[in-house]
């Protein structure tokens, strides 16, 4: 495998990308050419900052995911290039840190607390009521695409515990009923 | 505040003037602050919407010279969402402040300037006063994103000192001196390990701060991330200076963006400022601070593995020797310090080491951050000297458990930690001494459990996080975490056998010594500890298939079931009383409880606390349901039912004392078909039912119609009859009772041993009790009326003394309300009727006049260490006598037992503790006499004596020949009758008479629920038995 010298050489084909995106249920944002441009642009930009630096692999990936929502093969493949790595290792590294994900994320990604202090106050009972209430296993996304649920090990807010995250806003002093209460306002769009 | 930008400091001089130059515009700026605490606790609490209606308001009002201000978290969580508002020099910090209440404060506080007591939260909290903020001195107090306000509070004044006045080695010198230990959990020296970087040659060094905290339970490092950055950038530049680093990497978790946020602002703020980045002050010390994310793996707190993680690697560790400090990152020297104690270094350069170690103990001197989580009032964060005792952290500062809880243990470690029971209360918390434990001091993490808590369900938790988050790379950990994770499974099923605990122990010791990482070596710590202090509790999983927290799911129908001492299914009750019909609901009462109208008026309700509507809004009223079952059925059904006795068997069985224990037994052992005659020593039947609990919380006629049903089944009563007195056991067998049980009770006062007690006017509790229940008179009129004791009868007593008329009713007790044995409900009752709690007093002498009790001499007393059960000893406080009016004083300070039943050729063993001697199966040492009750366990409850009633009869009839089945089941279908209403719902009260109507004589002072109430209780029940497929 070639080391790619000049980051001008760095190229992302564009229809490749859009194939790969429309893996989400959202499709009517991929008929959007202007959108799809923007990502393979901003993409091809953090990949030509970090060429050929693999010890930045983690962060490239964190704001890869961050732009594109997962980290498809495809685009692990890019990023093998881009920082002269095999693909292997870059799969490697994805599947080791719970962080990172293969697979599409919802639209509002929950993330409930089941670090012991949560745990001590009734987070299962939380978990166990939201699987339930949208047929939905750790790990997942619904299969319309609203919601993934992922269980985490102490984000740190314990004393408001039981505590979720959704898309990173935490809402604490939780109970089963609050907790759905709140997933449904996003649902609804009121929040 | 702004102040104007200026060029970079370059000199030690010139970092004077610009603090100077700070001061002069902080005095000249008037204006009114309001800091909101927006760390991740205060907006997961609310706190975003509260800053916004601070705006709103702010500008609705068109106040001006006001400046608002998001700052971190002051630690105090469960009071979240805070706010500060400074004055001129006052500051007033406000809890629990809603949108509204924030708009309440801007218009009384800022703009009236008047104080709002209610929300205010004093300097002198106890939450406050007893900790030492050095870590966490400006968390909550300024604003994290500026580095103007860091300065003025004396950010980055360690780290001009150190360059411009001293050596790397005297920086070195000094963290030795000051003795501080490594805070993210092993207690390492830090001045040994930068001495180790310091002599490794190398052209490159490191220095990495690991702001993983991956310890669930532990958010110490957050909020100085949060709250105060520049200290942790401070104190890793003084380390870069130290050892001869020029880069320091921190490696903060990704599930902290907030925190990630503020660090890099502070760190481009410094570099702009000069005090980060090349030729620092104009010397040629150049510091450079680099952020890396976490991706969510506890294992990368592991240095080796927090190392690769930062290469872009998978976080596996790696072999130590080499250690990081010679070969770390890029294999180069590299300090890793925690976030904790790279914050401690600062003030240790600027103050010096002896200010240092005047906090704290000799091996640990300092202060240690703490996250105070779980079912503990006050949750949050506090920094308290290390050394400080355990139960005081609980209790003073933490603020006890919450929900009335029993403290039960507290984990401290996270994952790599144990437990610690309600034994070890005054250890000081130092690293030798958790160590000592089974524990560790870990990063911080202080778990609070009660009696809700399944010790097994812990030590699986944290084996299944241990489990999921090891790397893989080392079969004792991978496998090891897995194995010991189907052993507590199984264990929780009730599928464990003995044999599985001590594998647990094995399995446990060989991955300590095998494993190839800190995580490995540290994951059996939960289990070995929790084996260690509660086997008893591992036992009863698998011997008796009981789980006492009501955790273990396979065990029980319902959590309440579970936790009633006589197994009441009450799921069923409930249900039948939702479908109007009450008969059947008193029938599966009285399957396994026959004092089900008895149980409705007095029980210790132990169902309740254990009911797990407790998390959606209130348990349910479980005790007034079956007490309307009872009422329904006696007056609207023609009276109880009565169960038909299965087959005569001519054995003759005596039962002595006709109290809750003995009138259980004999109610089995009739339907079983034995001749049951109960020997009652008073003219009255019902033991302490009739003669200790009073007429207004259970009326003797309605106590009289349930033991009919006893004489119905054809149960022999004879009163007036006391064994040892009136009849001997010797006589009993000879008239041919094959089994006798005694069930005699506690009823006995133990004696008041103070000066005076022989006075006319001095009276014992349980004598007062029988005769105010037997009729006699007692005059108390407009009497001031002193009761010794926090108990049962000591409350009830005083509830009887406000319905004879006294003046004054106060009750003296040496512990704090809190410690009171008393039923909750009682006491609240006992207050509600105008009764005064002393609490913390001791009587000394009861002085008298003309041989009248005059007056009661008192001493204040304090509590000093805990002892067993919790509790703090009392302690008298010298010189602080006073003395109390009394016209009469009644004692009532435990019960003990009449042991006078033996005789001669027939002795029935009684231990030191003045209780009758059993064993296992309630056989005393003569085979044919069984015992239970409170003359077996000392003075209890209704329920507890019904439920050895039950066991008694069980284990007589195996005895005598049976099969020692008593109960009749009756096979219900388990289905749900109606939908369950998760919705928050409260809980129906149940009515009671008024102070005044109290007053006048003896009425009954629940009123109860009427249909309408006890079926719309009823639907709030969340049919916990009933499996959802």
């Amino acid at each position: 495998m070639s080391t790619i010298t000049k980051k001008e050489e760095y190229i992302i084909d564009k229809n490749e990308l859009k194939n790969v995106l429309t893996q989400f249920v959202d499709k009517k944002r991929f008929e959007d050419d202007e959108y799809i441009n923007r990502i393979k642009n901003r993409l091809e930009e953090i990949l030509r900052e970090n060429l050929n630096q693999s010890h930045n692999l983690i962060e490239v990936l964190h704001e890869v995911q961050g732009l594109v929502g997962f980290i498809p093969k495809y685009v692990q493949k890019e990023v093998a290039k881009a920082l002269n790595l095999a693909p292997g290792e870059v799969t490697s590294v994805i599947s080791f840190y719970a962080h990172f994900s293969e697979n599409p994320k919802g639209k509002y990604q929950i993330a409930i607390c089941k670090g012991t202090a949560c745990y001590v106050k009734g987070s299962v009972d939380i978990i166990d009521r939201v699987k339930k209430e949208y047929d939905l296993q750790a790990g997942e996304s619904t299969d319309d695409g609203l919601f993934s649920l992922e269980i985490v090990r102490c984000l740190g807010a314990c004393g408001l515990g039981p505590v979720m995250t959704v898309n990173g806003k935490a809402h604490g002093l939780l109970n089963t009923e609050k907790a759905v209460n709140i997933l449904k306002k996003y649902e609804n769009k009121e929040m | 505040m702004q102040a104007t930008k200026i060029n970079k400091i370059s000199s030690y001089e010139g970092f004077k003037e610009y603090k100077k130059y700070l001061d002069k515009e902080k005095s000249k700026d008037q204006a009114t602050k309001i800091l909101v605490g927006m760390g991740t606790c205060g907006i997961a609490a609310g706190a975003e919407e509260v800053y916004k209606a601070v705006l709103d308001e702010v500008e609705k009002r068109n106040l001006k010279n006001i400046e608002i201000t998001k700052t971190g978290c002051i630690g105090l969580c469960a009071k979240e969402p805070v706010i500060e508002i400074r004055q001129g020099d006052t500051r007033v910090l406000y809890g629990d402040i809603s949108s509204e209440r924030a708009r309440e404060l801007i218009n009384q506080s800022v703009i009236e300037g008047n104080i709002i007591k209610e929300w205010q939260i004093p300097d002198d909290d106890p939450f406050f006063k007893s900790q030492n903020r050095i870590v966490l001195e400006n968390c909550g107090k300024i604003d994290p994103e500026s580095i103007e306000e860091a300065v003025i509070n004396n950010a980055y004044d360690g780290l001009v000192k150190a360059i411009a006045k001293m050596t790397p080695q005297e920086v070195i010198d000094e963290i030795k001196s000051s003795k501080l230990r490594g805070r993210g959990g092993a207690g390492f020296p830090t001045g040994v390990k930068w001495q180790f970087a310091k002599d490794n040659e190398s052209d490159q060094k490191y220095i990495i701060c690991n702001a993983d905290e991956g310890d669930p339970g532990a958010f110490m490092d957050r909020s100085v991330l949060e709250g105060d950055p520049h200290r942790l950038l401070e104190g890793m530049a003084i380390a870069g200076y130290a050892v001869g680093a020029d880069k320091g990497y921190i490696y903060c978790r990704a599930e902290y963006p907030l925190a990630i946020k503020r660090l890099k602002k502070a760190i481009n703020d410094a570099k702009e400022l000069g005090l980060l980045g090349q030729n620092i002050l104009s010397t040629d010390f150049n510091f450079d601070i680099e952020l890396r994310l976490g991706a969510g793996a506890f294992v990368c707190g592991e240095e080796t593995a927090l190392i690769a993680s930062i290469e872009g690697k998978r976080g596996e560790p790696k072999a130590k020797p080499p250690f990081p400090a010679a070969s770390g990152l890029n294999n180069k020297p590299t300090i890793i310090n925690n976030v904790e104690t790279l914050s401690n270094v600062p003030d240790i350069i600027s103050k010096g080491e002896s200010w240092f170690r005047s906090f704290g103990t000799e091996e640990s001197p300092g202060t240690k951050v703490f996250a105070l989580a779980g079912k503990i009032k006050n949750n949050g964060l506090v920094e308290i000297p290390m050394g400080t005792k355990l139960g005081e952290i609980i209790f003073d500062i933490g603020g006890g458990l919450e929900n009335n809880g029993t403290f039960k243990a507290a984990q401290t470690g996270g994952p790599s930690g144990g437990c610690i029971p309600i034994e070890y209360l005054n250890v000081p918390i130092d690293y030798e001494s958790l160590k000592e434990l089974g524990t560790i001091m870990g990063s911080g993490g202080l778990i609070v459990m009660d009696e809700q808590t399944c010790m097994i369900d812990l030590a699986k938790y944290f084996i299944d996080f241990c489990k999921d988050e090891s790397c893989g790379k080392c079969t004792p950990c991978r496998i090891g975490t897995t194995r010991m994770l189907e052993i507590l499974e199984r264990i929780s099923n009730g599928e464990g056998t003995l044999q599985d605990l001590d594998l647990l122990e094995e399995m446990g010791e060989v991955i300590q010594d095998s494993a190839f990482c800190g995580l490995g070596q540290t994951a059996p710590n939960p289990v070995l500890s929790t084996l260690r202090y509660f086997r008893e509790e591992y036992e009863s999983h698998i011997l008796d298939n009981y789980c006492e927290a009501s955790r273990c799911a396979s065990m029980f129908n319902s959590p309440c079931q579970n936790a009633c001492p006589a197994d009441v299914d009450v799921p069923l009750y409930i249900d039948y009383i939702r479908q109007g019909k009450y008969k059947e609901a008193y029938k599966v009462i009285q399957k396994e409880n026959p004092l089900a109208l008895i149980c409705g008026r007095v029980c210790y309700n132990l169902c309740e606390g254990a009911c797990n509507r407790n998390s959606i809004d209130e348990a349910l009223a479980i005790r007034e349901l079956k007490r309307f079952a009872s009422d329904y059925v006696l007056k609207n059904e023609g009276g109880f039912p009565v169960p038909h006795i299965e087959k005569e068997l001519d054995k003759k069985v005596a039962v002595v004392g006709s109290g809750p224990s003995g009138l259980t037994t004999a109610f089995y052992l009739r339907k079983k078909g034995y001749d049951v005659t109960i020997f009652e020593a008073l003219p009255v039947v019902g033991g302490m039912l009739a003669v200790g609990i009073p007429e207004y919380r259970l009326p003797k006629e309605l106590l009289n119609e349930e033991i009919t049903v006893l004489t119905t089944m054809g149960v022999e009563l004879v009163v007036d009859t006391k064994i040892g007195e009136d009849i001997t056991l010797k006589e009993l067998k000879e008239q041919g009772f094959e089994a006798v049980y005694m069930a005699v009770g506690a009823h006995e006062d133990r004696e008041l041993n103070i000066e005076g007690k022989d006075l006319d006017g001095v009276y014992s509790g349980v004598e007062v009790l029988r005769d105010i229940n037997l009729g006699k008179d007692l005059d108390m009129k407009d009497k001031k009326v002193t009761i010794i004791g926090g108990g049962n009868v000591a409350i009830d007593v005083a509830r009887n003394m406000v319905r004879l008329g006294a003046k004054e009713v106060n009750v003296v007790y040496r512990r704090t309300i809190d410690d009171m044995p008393a039923h909750r409900e009682e006491i609240e009752e006992a207050q509600y009727e105008q009764v005064k709690m002393n609490c913390l007093v001791n009587p000394i002498k009861i002085i008298g006049e003309n041989g009248q009790v005059k007056e009661i001499e008192c001493v204040n007393i304090q509590g000093a260490e805990f002892d067993k059960s919790g509790r703090r000893k009392p302690k008298e406080i010298n010189g602080s006598n006073f003395k109390m009016e009394a016209d009469v004083v009644i004692s009532a300070i435990g019960q003990n037992v009449d042991c006078n039943f033996n005789c001669k050729d027939i002795e029935v063993n009684i231990n030191d503790d003045n209780l009758i001697d059993i064993d296992n199966n309630l056989q005393t040492n003569l085979s044919w006499i069984f015992a239970g009750g409170d003359c077996v366990t000392g003075p209890s409850t209704v329920v507890e004596a019904i439920n050895h009633g039950k066991k008694a009869a069980r284990e007589i009839d195996q005895y005598l020949g049976g099969d020692g089945k008593i109960i009749t089941e009756l096979n219900i279908e388990r289905e749900l009758s109606g939908p369950i209403l998760e919705e928050e719902k409260p809980r129906v009260k149940m009515p009671t008479i008024l102070l005044s109507e109290r007053k006048r004589g003896f009425k009954e002072v629940e009123k109860g629920y009427s249909e309408d109430m006890a079926v719309e209780e009823s639907r709030r029940c969340l049919r916990c038995d009933v499996e959802i497929k």
